[in-house]
């Protein structure tokens, strides 16, 4: 079954059968998470970095922001039975348009925000595709944990 | 014969720009319109009638009361307002196909233009700017010459993508490079056949390029930024992506930093529902 994960929005599942699959990912970054051990596995939608320019906005839908999506992400993947030292974390996004310097960088403060909570919190990123000025598409396959990215105007590959 | 000029020539095969749009643009234009005139023009569409009806009665607008007629609409929701969803319904199904020359699947360029259209809200708002449904307008329809260059950019599409991986030029200048013209030229030319009004013109086709608009440079650029910003949060991009230029000036003009560009992703995100009732007009 194909899972569609929107906008700044999370889906976790164990159900084998599934593909969670997460589209048009312009400055946004696609986090996906998966346990190969117990086949549990996530992607993550979001959108800025930093939830302090509207809180009460993150507490609504923490899924906006890397600084609230990203712990909580990690937290319903344990609720799973996803272990920290197994999950394998694949990313995807953060494209920016060109001279984006200053004004149009939110791709880039995207990933930075990301590296900045995964450092702290001891975990690798095992694969990514970001940067650049493409958009793309993430797909994760829960029977076998692969990682498809698709840059429009081009093949999808695994990542 | 170069590309714009059979572009050009061809307007005549293409589908009409139906007749309803084209009377309710010319509303939009003029500041003496009045509500008597915008039911002069839709009351006798029934299909029109009921899928304003349709969208005023969606999550759009919330209301608890449902709206039964035109003149109701009118009272309730406002003549702006009732502009603005014509101009949606008539443009839906046009914006709505798949247009592969920009791998563009069916919904995806409805999708970026709608985002577009609510940024001009939002952006107005931010900046302390009245929201106009000139603006709203422009923003709907500024990639409408992507319809037409489709075919041609589909046809030496690895030419162009050649230009912006390895040139690093923009999509734009690649289009420009490769065909003589490009998506906004085609824009505004088609504009100006199909007799809109010269702000929306103007606005379709320096969309990319503000300054060089012989007037009305703040509506443009108030375009240009909700075309970028549209393609940064993702909606609807194709293989151009987001190969455009980011213009600092822009920016500066309208006194916007980089948080206010964030607080303006985060409220297109909360209209996400809005979003999705006029998308459901090109499927409906």
């Amino acid at each position: 079954m194909k899972i569609v994960v929107g906008m700044a929005d999370m889906r976790v599942t164990n159900d084998p059968e599934s593909t969670l699959i997460t589209y048009a990912l312009g400055s946004c970054i696609g986090i996906s998470l998966y346990d190969p051990t117990v086949k549990v596995g996530g992607l993550l939608h979001f959108m800025l970095p930093e939830s302090q320019i509207d809180l009460e906005k993150a507490q609504r839908n923490p899924w906006m922001f890397a600084d609230t999506g990203i712990p909580l992400f990690f937290r319903e993947m344990y609720k799973l039975g996803g272990d920290k030292k197994r999950i394998k974390v694949k990313v995807a996004g953060g494209a920016q348009v060109m001279d984006a310097e200053g004004y149009f960088n939110i791709g880039k403060r995207n990933c930075m925000a990301l590296r900045k909570i995964l450092w702290k919190n001891n975990v690798f990123i095992h694969a990514e595709v970001v940067g650049g000025n493409v958009n793309r598409t993430v797909r994760l396959e829960l029977s076998s944990g692969e990682v498809w990215v698709k840059t429009s105007g081009e093949e999808e590959r695994l990542i | 014969m170069n590309t714009l000029d059979l572009i050009l020539q061809k307007t005549t095969t293409l589908p009409p720009y139906p007749v309803v749009v084209q009377k309710v643009l010319h509303l939009v234009d003029d500041p003496k319109s009045s509500a008597e005139d915008l039911v002069g023009v839709i009351q006798y569409d029934q299909a029109l009638t009921a899928q304003i009806l349709r969208v005023c009665n969606s999550a759009y607008f919330g209301l608890r009361r449902p709206i039964h007629s035109i003149r109701e609409a009118l009272v309730r929701i406002g003549f702006n307002q009732l502009l603005e969803i014509i101009m949606s319904y008539g443009s839906a199904y046009l914006f709505s196909r798949a247009y592969q020359g920009y791998d563009l699947a069916e919904g995806d360029l409805w999708r970026h233009s709608v985002a577009s259209a609510l940024l001009s809200q939002i952006i107005s708002k931010h900046v302390n700017q009245e929201k106009t449904t000139v603006q709203f307008t422009a923003a709907l329809l500024h990639d409408i010459g992507k319809i037409m260059l489709n075919e041609h950019v589909k046809e030496n599409f690895p030419e162009i993508q050649k230009l912006v991986h390895e040139k690093n030029y923009s999509f734009i200048e690649a289009e420009r490079a490769v065909l003589g013209t490009d998506h906004a030229e085609v824009g505004g030319k088609i504009s100006e056949k199909w007799q809109f009004p010269q702000v929306l013109a103007f606005g379709i086709q320096y969309h990319h390029s503000p300054f060089l608009a012989p007037s009305d440079q703040e509506l443009v650029s108030l375009i240009y930024l909700c075309d970028v910003i549209a393609m940064m949060t993702g909606f609807g991009g194709g293989a151009d992506g987001l190969a455009y230029h980011g213009q600092k000036k822009i920016m500066k003009q309208h006194g916007l930093t980089a948080k206010d560009v964030e607080q303006i992703i985060s409220q297109l995100e909360d209209r996400l529902h809005q979003v999705e009732s006029l998308l459901n007009m090109g499927t409906g």
